[in-house]
């Protein structure tokens, strides 16, 4: 082994570094384990996990303080250890090549997580049967004003959420419309309004008549936020009011001006696919005699007018369809089994897990194999010079 | 080996053998009856066709917690006890079957906690509207949310509701039986007795009609309904001839009425009885009941080399292992075969399989080193393991079909197994470095060499499991990627097979870095025994994610122990050397510490 005289450099390729970082990453793991029963699984992994710093909420206070390195943090510096070990300390023998594939799989595996966590972005297409869909939605909302003037085709214009948020003026280009953002709720529930209720907000549609009660944002997997805005469109120098836009609110409301009718919608984030998917069929089977579900499945039609692709494809548990660099996986169902819910994932880094799986299974084998014939070439050895004292 | 060990491991394996052999003669009969050839007939029930000697043992563990019971003087087998309950519910009802243990629910019946804990249905009849209320009421309570009254009286209810629909299975209990039900077919008022038979029955003992689906098996209640409809079964004659021959107790004309069922649904479906012929043997041969025993035995006898006759004993007691081990494989290979899937498909069948592993692995290391040391932690690691298994069986059905999102055998095959074996080599690692403690503290001397090769056994243990849980945590990730697109979700059990991915890498590195010596492994290998309990079992505890198949509140305070022992054991490993019995030879280990003068 060489001998690394920098401090630095020694502290960083120490294998007590190594272990350090092992031990701080179990301790996240059980930390985000337990935390999944209050904080749900996304809340536990962003607190704990995906995080450089664990933060601790000291009692009754607005005070927060680091306690522990997060996720990201001991992952950045267990790289940076195997690299740096790696480079400096392992040699490059035929001996080591088991621990150079191990941990050459390692760093890439690593490096996966970091490329998903990144760019991996999650939606869902939910079709009801005969259905045809041609946009996946996400989790976080929009809204979406859709000058619906044109029988034919629909022009939509979409405000994202982190707009709302910032408040202010957003312009719809290409159109006289701008609106005025005056407030915008991640989470809220409405009610009927009730006499004693203070004024609403809202000038003109269905907010008038209703209270709006913002909630905390939902951490559950299974929940989601129903979001709401307060909105003003303004076109021509000439203000439509003051709309109230929810998650909440079933039908669409609209306003015209000079001759154009728009609607405004708050919806989940919408992103439209150059291709539909028509849902011929869901199938739900379970097991003779009982309620235990058998096999979720749901025959689509996949229609792409730029490629003139027209073809059948049958989605079912453990086999989802890969298409346009996006998988669609069976995810749920509902409306008495009418509605079939697909998750739709998109991840450039998918492929990465599988050769790095590779890499570390055939290095840990190497590297083993080497070590017991080692071993039992020492054994073999000891036997033969006993056998030689004995002669 | 020398020639008299040989022959003593040969011999105590083949004795063991025939000893596994005898649970497999039949059954006598009963007051003439052949309860056997009635256990024997396919029924559907659970989505799966078993026989029926499967659900009345399955039933009578899930209201007994026992596959028979003693009543009036004798055994009552399940056979015997299912045909009372279908057909003579005025004796099934005298029959001491539910267990009660609950203070409250026994104060909900006027009733004080006694020696028996084993009441009769009649005994509990007059209360059934309390239980049934309070029942309900718990039942509004999230299952982990439920005080332990509240999950006994709504346990105490679904026991007796299983009991109810059993009774109304083949025939209504107030009715008049079923060959009346025939002659009555069609006539006021029958549609009404079918229909309640049809919605109650527990399972479905006829065979599809011609044209039919291969799985559309009837219940008595369905097949009264279709030959009300001109399509008569032809096995509901018989059907209803075992039920009056057994309810007078005439056995010529209830052992020729089975017969006759037999024939008319072999006729239909001749596949289906051996198919449950084979289940049937299995259930009577419970080998992993009998693996059990024999693990004792070689255990007992292990230690018993130890103090007396090594060249005899300790072969003898590899031989016992030997036998243990076939036992398991062949009920391992049965339960393959009959469900048609890998051999790990619930927490049931992970403990019987993650016991199998360790006592193969601990057979390989018998031979290899051939110091005893094997064989006692092989086979105290397959007993341990199934006895925890015996204690996962209180659900009832341990061959339940598997829901939509597992049924891949591909993926069950190579991630569940893979993982499985993973855990097996944990606990192994953890067996061994529990023996070398002990050892330590027990034995009066102790060999260098022994240490040592206990130790390389610990590394070589240690670096298979690394392998296997981190190449079944990966395929796990390519599964949840091939069937949710998330290569990795964060679900506890997903969590628990990194902890002990990570924890046996840390043990490697600190080998390697040499900052744990002998004693440092080993405690760190007993640790290993810790977080493979708590990702085993722990994280069904829970009661999130996907993978929590079975939550168990039980199971709770048996896991606690076991962490205590475990801590007890690693305090015991770490203490100092003058504290160790076995001080004569201090030079032996390579201990963190340099021996005192």
């Amino acid at each position: 082994m060489l001998t690394v005289k920098n401090p630095v450099m020694r502290a960083l390729t120490s294998l007590r570094l190594t272990i350090v970082c092992l031990a701080a990453l179990m301790i996240l793991v059980t930390a985000a384990t337990l935390a999944q029963v209050g904080m749900g699984t996304v809340g536990a992994v962003n607190a704990y996990m995906r995080s450089y710093l664990v933060w601790w909420n000291i009692p009754d206070s607005q005070w927060m303080i680091p306690v522990f390195p997060g996720g990201a943090t001991v992952g950045l510096v267990l790289m940076a250890n195997l690299i740096a070990a790696q480079a400096v300390r392992l040699q490059a023998t035929w001996s080591k090549a088991g621990l150079w594939l191990v941990h050459l799989g390692l760093i890439l595996f690593v490096g996966g997580e970091f490329v998903s966590g990144m760019f991996q972005v999650e939606s869902q297409m939910a079709i009801e049967s005969g259905q045809t869909v041609n946009f996946i939605e996400g989790r976080d909302a929009e809204l979406a004003i859709i000058d619906v003037t044109d029988p034919v085709q629909d022009e939509v214009y979409s405000v994202p959420a982190r707009a709302l948020r910032r408040e202010g003026t957003v312009s719809l280009p290409g159109t006289p419309v701008s609106l005025k953002i005056h407030g915008y709720a991640q989470n809220a529930q409405l009610r009927n309004r009730a006499p004693t209720d203070p004024p609403a907000r809202a000038t003109a549609g269905v907010g008038t008549a209703v209270t709006f009660v913002q909630v905390p944002p939902v951490s559950g997997d299974n929940e989601v936020d129903s979001s709401a805005a307060f909105v003003e469109p303004i076109a021509g120098g000439r203000s439509y009011g003051i709309w109230l836009a929810s998650q909440a609110l079933g039908a669409p409301q609209s306003f015209t001006h000079e001759g154009r009718t728009y609607q405004m919608v708050m919806r989940h984030r919408r992103q439209y696919l150059p291709y539909a998917v028509t849902l011929k069929k869901f199938s739900h089977d379970k097991y003779a005699g009982t309620e235990i579900p058998k096999n979720f499945s749901s025959l689509v039609h996949l229609s792409n007018p730029a490629t003139r692709e027209e073809r059948d494809v049958l989605i079912s548990m453990n086999d989802p369809m890969r298409y346009d660099s996006k998988a669609f996986y069976q995810a749920s169902f509902g409306k008495g089994d009418m509605l079939s819910i697909l998750q739709v994932v998109e991840n450039p880094g998918w492929l990465i897990p599988y050769i790095s799986c590779v890499l570390v299974a055939v290095g840990l084998i190497v590297h083993f194999t080497v070590s017991l014939m080692r071993s039992s070439r020492k054994r073999e050895a000891a036997r033969l010079a006993q056998s030689a004292q004995e002669a | 080996m020398n020639k008299l060990g040989r022959y003593a491991a040969w011999i105590a394996c083949g004795l063991a053998l025939v000893g596994a052999f005898t649970m497999l003669r039949a059954p006598g009969q009963v007051r003439g009856l052949d309860i056997d050839g009635f256990s024997r007939l396919p029924v559907l029930e659970g989505g799966r066709l078993k026989p029926l000697d499967s659900t009345a043992r399955n039933a009578l563990l899930v209201i007994r917690g026992q596959q028979s019971f003693r009543y009036q003087d004798r055994t009552v087998g399940s056979g015997e006890w299912i045909l009372d309950v279908l057909f003579r519910p005025q004796v099934a009802d005298l029959q001491p079957i539910f267990v009660i243990d609950d203070p409250g629910v026994l104060g909900l019946m006027n009733m004080k906690v006694a020696k028996d804990r084993y009441y009769s249905f009649r005994q509990i009849a007059p209360f059934i509207n309390e239980i049934q209320r309070e029942a309900n009421a718990a039942q509004a309570i999230e299952a982990k949310l439920r005080t332990q009254y509240q999950s006994a009286v709504a346990n105490l209810f679904e026991r007796v509701y299983l009991y109810h629909r059993l009774k109304n299975t083949i025939q209504l209990e107030q009715g008049q039986g079923l060959a009346a039900e025939i002659q009555a077919r069609g006539s006021p008022g029958s549609e009404q007795r079918v229909g309640a038979l049809a919605d109650l029955a527990y399972f479905r003992p006829l065979p599809p009609l011609p044209g039919q689906k291969a799985e559309a098996w009837l219940n008595s209640g369905e097949a009264l309904r279709s030959a009300a409809m001109g399509s008569v079964s032809p096995a509901l004659e018989p059907l209803s001839r075992i039920a009056w021959a057994y309810s007078v107790q005439e056995a010529p004309a209830f052992n020729k009425a089975v017969k006759d069922f037999q024939v008319s649904t072999f006729s239909v479906r001749p596949e289906a009885q051996t198919h449950v012929d084979h289940e049937t043997t299995f259930n009577r041969a419970q080998p992993f009941y009998v693996g059990m025993v024999i693990y004792v035995l070689a255990l007992l006898t292990v230690f018993a080399s130890w103090l007396w006759k090594p060249q005899i004993l300790r072969p003898a007691a590899f031989g016992l292992l030997c036998a243990g081990a076939i036992v398991q494989t062949a009920g391992l290979v049965s339960r393959i075969v009959l469900q048609g899937r890998p051999p790990v498909t619930n927490l049931y069948s992970s403990a019987v399989f993650v016991g199998w592993g360790a006592v193969l692995l601990g057979i390989v290391l018998e031979r290899m080193y051939r110091n005893g040391f094997g064989t006692a932690v092989a086979a105290s690691s397959g007993f341990a393991s199934l006895l925890v298994a015996h204690h996962l069986t209180g659900d009832g059905d341990t061959m339940e079909m598997m829901r939509a999102v597992l049924d891949s055998n591909f993926w069950l095959a190579t991630h569940v197994t893979t993982i499985t074996i993973g855990y097996s080599g944990t606990f192994l690692a953890g067996a061994i470095a529990i023996a070398w403690t002990l050892r330590k503290q027990f034995a009066p001397r102790i060999n260098p060499e022994t240490s040592k090769s206990l130790s390389g056994m610990v590394y070589g243990i240690v670096a298979f499991s690394l392998f296997f849980s981190f190449v079944g945590t990966v395929l796990g990730g390519i599964w949840a990627d091939q069937s949710w697109g998330r290569f990795w979700g964060w679900d506890p059990k997903e969590n628990g097979a990194l902890l002990i991915v990570l924890w046996n890498a840390i043990i490697l590195h600190a080998r390697w870095g040499g900052f744990a010596r002998e004693r440092g492994i080993m405690t760190m290998a007993i640790f290993g025994n810790v977080i493979t309990s708590l990702s085993w079992f722990g994280v069904n505890m829970l009661g999130v994610g996907l993978h929590s198949y079975g939550f168990m509140d039980k199971a709770f305070w048996a896991l606690s122990g076991f962490i205590a022992s475990q801590a007890v054991l690693m305090a015991l490993a770490m203490l100092p050397r003058q504290f160790w019995k076995a001080r004569a030879s201090r030079d032996a280990g390579t201990g963190t510490q340099p021996a005192k003068a």
